[in-house]
């Protein structure tokens, strides 16, 4: 089995450095081909893995020893677990799907061998940030899919810098560093949590760390839960890290499917669950409790702001932040095995969401605005067959045990809250749900139904090549059925996982809890059919009031973050420079130095050749030194 | 072979006189030979050291005036085994990437005079000779600076030389003193390190000389406020210059921090814990701020390495194992990444004569080559794991996590703002449209330039994936370094502070 594990691991790595030898050189389909290859072999020995925790249990490697300093001894290890291989299957899988994806998608780009470079990097560290078996390991991850990530959405660097009301993410060489930066941020947190755990632990193993908690104290153990967190909080975008998940749209749209919805961003929850032994421990609970709050006002909070916006990959962005909202709730709440299943299934959807709008903007000649789209139904029929099946799956139809993937995760999470007894919460996530089955059907509808608003222009909008539309079945299948293996799922991974079990009371009314997300859920879809099925109507006043403002402006943040952070930064940095550096700590250097040259020039004068002048100073000089050696002995004296 | 340090000491010594006598048009290949034959020695060096001893080794020592207890004593441990290769390394790579055509007869030989002055402060167990080598290095590169430098190089030039002189005349008064106090106590005169270490001072005593020294190595570091030096030296020097001065010289005063003063006084060292950290955090975010304003791309690289300079301090005044370990770690990887970062520089200074960073943009399209090698080291410096610069930065910083974990969150902003001023100063340069027509037809990197920096992006990502060959012999040392301080130590705070690692108490 290690042989497998290494091979799931190093495919990508194989598959990035073989495309790197041609990043300089033209379009060369091979590069395309072989790392998609790659990465399927990647997914077929997760899948074997998969199995074999399954029937026979965890497998733990240690390649080889990294760091070691003092007592500190950091090896790359990897530990295949039921929670690991869970992410190892969504990652490859979507991966691969999204690598033939990118083949048909980046076919005119000039750079198509330097992007399956970063993709393929891209998917390794991703996999070194699951299956490392210490935090350190996870953190090599962490920083490594955060470089892809730079890389690829700064992908198309040669944009120029706009103003922010042409396109609110700059360019996407600015957005790529806003990325960076913040990540970094949240690093720091992360890092901090390392070395509370290591000076604590005396280890960075997981299971060694897990093992030691009980002896911890509850003020250590409090500070390394919020240290952590906060390092999630970074990668999986939580307010007030979150701006950068929107403006990393400027990436390629294979990239948002891949990073900026499936994989990258969950790995804050990834954290979360890999920890859970620390955030279950009572010392925590509230640590515990306040992820799920910020986690409930960051789904309400992002599904507002996609309500109006009427870019087509800034609408799913927002959505994928609401749904990350929903995984830190389930995370936050003790359920952490529905957490992962949300993750598992919001990746199948959400990719497929991507990859579908990823088709629209390829037929629209990378149009974005859907008020500028309609009527694509005929034209793109899979394409909306795709993305209407997603947008169901992330509404959560279903009824009765029967529906679609987000009716099982989904509704579990709002489960989860009602049988926690938090009913803030539970309505929270409620009325969300509602919100999100509006804004993805106003999206559905928008891009596809009513009338060709975009007739007018020289655009003739054709659906993707066939292989393309083929290698997204998969995630579309998945779309549909991952629902049904909620129970088996349950089964695999709470062996690892508390078993988060609802209360009689609640499984005793589960029905109507279900009915009434359901309601909401369809009545989204409902007001959205009204509004927008027929067509564009534009309400002027409705656009112009301030609270569409506000939310089309995402609240104003990024313009805030700019006023008081960036701005600020520049100018005190200037003011470090021009004043503090050059105008007083090195004026003061040149000072002495000029005194001292000054001191010389007009002691010189006491040089004039003429000896009675000499003689006059000689004598200056001797009575100078008695009053010194008489005060001196005097004090001698005097301490005696 | 035992003499080998005398050999690598006085090689390019000989070598340097010799080249008067070797042609100008030959110079260059004479240059290289002899670097790279200082390089293989040093090589060898660490082939012959000897890992699991965690003492001097190669040691020499004949009397010079013995009177005053004066000799001529060198050798290595862990600690110095690997910056010594890294001089060595630094001086070749200079030498291959040098660009310049005036006088470069004597550049050449400078430099050959330099990696003598260079080597033998890290050789020297005696603080007479080690003084010497230290004041000796000055003056190359106050000629490197002076006759080979840009607008403003005599002003620079005399800044340099002034400014750091005049710290290590207060460094030498400590080291007269420390003399002085051996002779009282034990009698006999002696300046060898070795022996300074055995002397058990008056707490009293040990504060003054702890500041004394501090001054010297402060002002080489260069740590806030005393720095201002360096931009202007960076500014005008040339680029052999400031990769030089960088990678090694810099280094000299944060290697006398873990040479004298952690050893010979633990307890000043552990009592002033607060102050020179409080220095080191200003120096981070303070220069890195500074950084951030730049214009001038060399100004950038000048300022940013400052800023890592204070991490160094933080790591070396962790006092256990992790820290220091670390910080020497650092030191190395510092000395790669910002050498190559200097050499980047000076290639498109060559190209375009400017190194404003509102001249360029787009220049990843018109120099990919270039634009790569400079992206994993922006990498590398901002600390991705994986790449040099994560390694001793991490270790570094959970060292000082110990003593004290609000001043690590501070000093671990680095991070943050580290990326901050190189992922600007990417994005001006190489991002965005070609604005200026004079950056469309640059050339990329040409053979000589690949030749200088393939190899430091090879160590970049080997010492970042595999640290261990490196790590391992300076691990021993600063664990042997730790439990001596800890032994040593006086007051029971520092005995507290000052950690032994266990894995070495096993070994023995």
């Amino acid at each position: 089995m290690e042989n497998l594990l290494y091979i799931a691991l190093f495919s990508p790595l194989v598959g990035s450095l073989f495309a790197a030898l041609f990043a300089m050189s033209p379009k060369n389909i091979i590069t395309g081909i072989v790392t998609s290859a790659l990465l399927l072999i990647s997914f077929i020995a997760s899948a074997i893995l998969f199995e074999h925790v399954m029937t026979v249990g965890a497998v733990h490697v240690t390649m080889m020893d990294w760091i070691m300093a003092g007592d500190m001894l950091i090896p790359f290890g990897f530990l295949v677990d039921q929670i690991s291989v869970t992410m190892m299957v969504v990652v490859t899988l979507v991966s691969t799907v999204v690598h033939i994806y990118s083949i048909g998608y980046m076919d005119h780009d000039k750079s198509f061998n330097r992007f399956f470079s970063y993709l393929s990097a891209f998917v390794f560290s991703m996999m070194v940030l699951v299956m490392s078996d210490n935090f350190l390991g996870l953190f090599i991850g962490w920083e490594g899919v955060g470089v892809c990530s730079w890389l690829l959405i700064g992908f198309w660097y040669h944009k120029e810098d706009v103003s922010r009301d042409v396109n609110p993410s700059i360019s996407p060489s600015w957005a790529a560093n806003e990325a960076f930066i913040m990540n970094r941020i949240a690093d720091l947190g992360m890092l901090i949590g390392i070395f509370i755990l290591y000076w604590n632990t005396g280890s960075l193993q997981y299971d060694v760390v897990f093992a030691a908690l009980p002896n911890l104290s509850d003020g250590i153990l409090v500070a390394a839960a919020i240290a952590l967190f906060v390092g999630a909080m970074g990668k999986s975008a939580q307010f007030p890290l979150h701006t950068w998940l929107t403006d990393a749209m400027e990436g390629p749209t294979p990239v948002s499917a891949l990073i900026h919805a499936a994989t990258m961003v969950t790995a804050g929850v990834f954290l979360i669950i890999r920890a859970n032994p620390l955030y279950a421990m009572e010392a925590v609970e509230w640590v515990s409790y306040f992820i799920a709050s910020l986690g409930t006002f960051v789904a309400i909070f992002a599904a507002s702001m996609a309500l109006v916006c009427r870019d087509l990959k800034r609408i799913i962005a927002f959505s994928t932040l609401s749904q990350l909202g929903y995984m830190f709730a389930a995370a936050g709440l003790g359920a952490y095995w529905i957490a992962l299943f949300h993750l598992a299934a919001h990746a199948f959807f959400k990719a497929l969401l991507f990859l579908g709008a990823g088709n629209v903007m390829h037929a629209m000649n990378d149009e974005l605005d859907i008020f500028k789209m309609g009527g694509l139904k005929k034209v793109m029929r899979w394409t909306y067959l795709y993305m209407g099946l997603a947008s169901l799956a992330l509404s959560g139809i279903g009824i009765a045990g029967v529906g679609l993937a987000g009716y099982f995760s989904k509704d579990a999470i709002i489960e989860t809250a009602f049988n926690e007894q938090n009913y803030i919460l539970w309505i929270i996530l409620i009325v969300t749900a509602g919100m999100t089955a509006f804004y993805s059907f106003r999206q559905v509808f928008l891009t596809f139904h009513g009338s060709k608003r975009y007739a007018d222009t020289e655009i003739h909008p054709h659906d993707m090549y066939k292989y393309v539309l083929i290698a997204m079945s998969p995630l579309a299948i998945l779309a549909v059925i991952a629902g049904f293996f909620k129970g088996w799922f349950e089964e695999f991974v709470t062996v690892l996982l508390p078993a988060y079990k609802m209360s009689e009371e609640t499984h005793h009314i589960a029905w109507i809890l279900g009915l009434v997300v359901i309601a909401f859920a369809v009545g989204g879809i409902v007001l959205a059919y009204i509004k927008y099925n027929k067509g564009l109507k534009r309400n002027e006043e409705l656009e112009n009031s301030l609270v569409y403002r506000l939310l089309s402006n995402q609240y104003y943040i990024p313009q805030l973050y700019d006023k008081i952070f960036s701005k600020p930064y520049a100018a005190f940095s200037r003011f470090s420079w021009l004043t503090l550096d050059q105008k007083i700590v090195d004026a003061t250097v040149d000072g002495i130095g000029n005194m001292i040259k000054t001191g010389g020039d007009n002691t010189r004068k006491i040089q004039t050749g003429n000896l009675s002048d000499y003689l006059r100073w000689m004598a200056r000089g001797v009575v100078l030194l008695v009053i010194v050696a008489f005060i001196s002995h005097q004090l001698s004296q005097g301490a005696n | 072979m035992e003499n080998i340090l005398t050999v690598l000491l006085f090689f390019p010594l000989l070598a340097g006189l010799l080249g008067f006598a070797v042609h100008k048009d030959s110079i260059r290949t004479y240059g290289i030979a002899v670097a790279s034959i200082e390089f293989l020695l040093s090589l060898w060096l660490w082939i012959s050291f000897d890992m699991t001893h965690a003492g001097f080794q190669f040691i020499e020592n004949i009397p010079l005036i013995s009177d005053f207890g004066i000799s001529y004593y060198v050798g290595v441990d862990g600690i110095s085994l690997f910056i010594i290769i890294m001089a060595t390394l630094m001086t070749l790579i200079g030498i291959i990437a040098l660009n310049i055509e005036k006088d470069i007869k004597n550049l050449i030989i400078t430099l050959l005079f330099l990696e003598v002055a260079m080597i033998g402060v890290f050789v020297s167990l005696d603080a007479i000779l080690f003084y010497l080598f230290w004041e000796f290095s000055l003056v190359p590169m106050l000629y490197i600076i002076g006759a080979w430098g840009g607008e403003r190089r005599l002003y620079a030039a005399i800044k340099f030389f002034l400014y750091t002189f005049a710290g290590s005349l207060i460094m030498l008064i400590g080291m007269l003193y420390m003399a002085y106090a051996y002779h009282s106590i034990s009698g006999s005169w002696s300046f060898a390190i070795t022996d300074w270490y055995a002397l058990l001072l008056p707490l009293e005593v040990e504060k003054w000389l702890f500041w004394a020294f501090f001054l010297g190595f402060a002002i080489k570091v260069p740590m806030f406020p005393f720095h201002t030096w360096l931009p202007y030296a960076h500014g005008q020097a040339p680029t052999v210059g400031s990769v030089i001065l960088a990678a090694v010289l810099l280094k000299m005063g944060t290697y006398g921090f873990v040479r004298f003063s952690l050893p010979m006084f633990p307890d000043a060292s552990v009592m002033y814990i607060t102050p020179v950290a409080i220095l080191a955090i200003i120096m981070i975010i303070y220069t890195a701020m500074v950084a951030y304003a730049q214009e001038d791309m060399k100004q950038t690289i000048a300022y940013s390495s400052v800023s890592h300079m204070g991490v160094i301090i933080i790591g070396t005044f962790a006092m256990n194992a992790e820290g220091i370990t670390g910080s020497i770690f650092l030191m190395l990887s510092h000395g790669i990444v910002s050498g190559a970062l200097f050499l980047l520089v000076g290639s498109i200074y060559d190209r375009r004569h400017t190194k404003l960073m509102s001249e360029f943009g787009g220049l990843a399209s018109v120099m990919p080559k270039y634009a790569v090698i400079y992206g994993i080291m922006l990498m590398a410096s901002v600390g991705l794991p994986l790449t040099i610069g994560f390694v001793g930065e991490y270790l570094a910083l959970a060292g000082f996590y110990k003593i004290s974990p609000v001043m690590t969150l501070l000093a671990g902003t680095s991070i943050i703002l580290g990326a901050v001023y190189m992922l600007n100063l990417y994005k001006r340069t190489f991002f965005g449209p070609v604005t200026n027509d004079a950056n469309l037809k640059l050339e990329d990197l040409d053979g000589k330039e690949m030749a200088a920096l393939v190899p430091l992006v090879l160590i970049v990502i080997w010492l970042g994936v595999y640290p261990k060959p490196v790590l391992v012999p300076i691990d021993n040392t600063v664990k042997a370094l730790t439990s001596f301080m800890h032994e040593k130590a006086q007051t029971k705070e520092a005995k507290a502070t000052i950690l032994v690692s266990k894995t070495n108490r096993e070994k023995k």
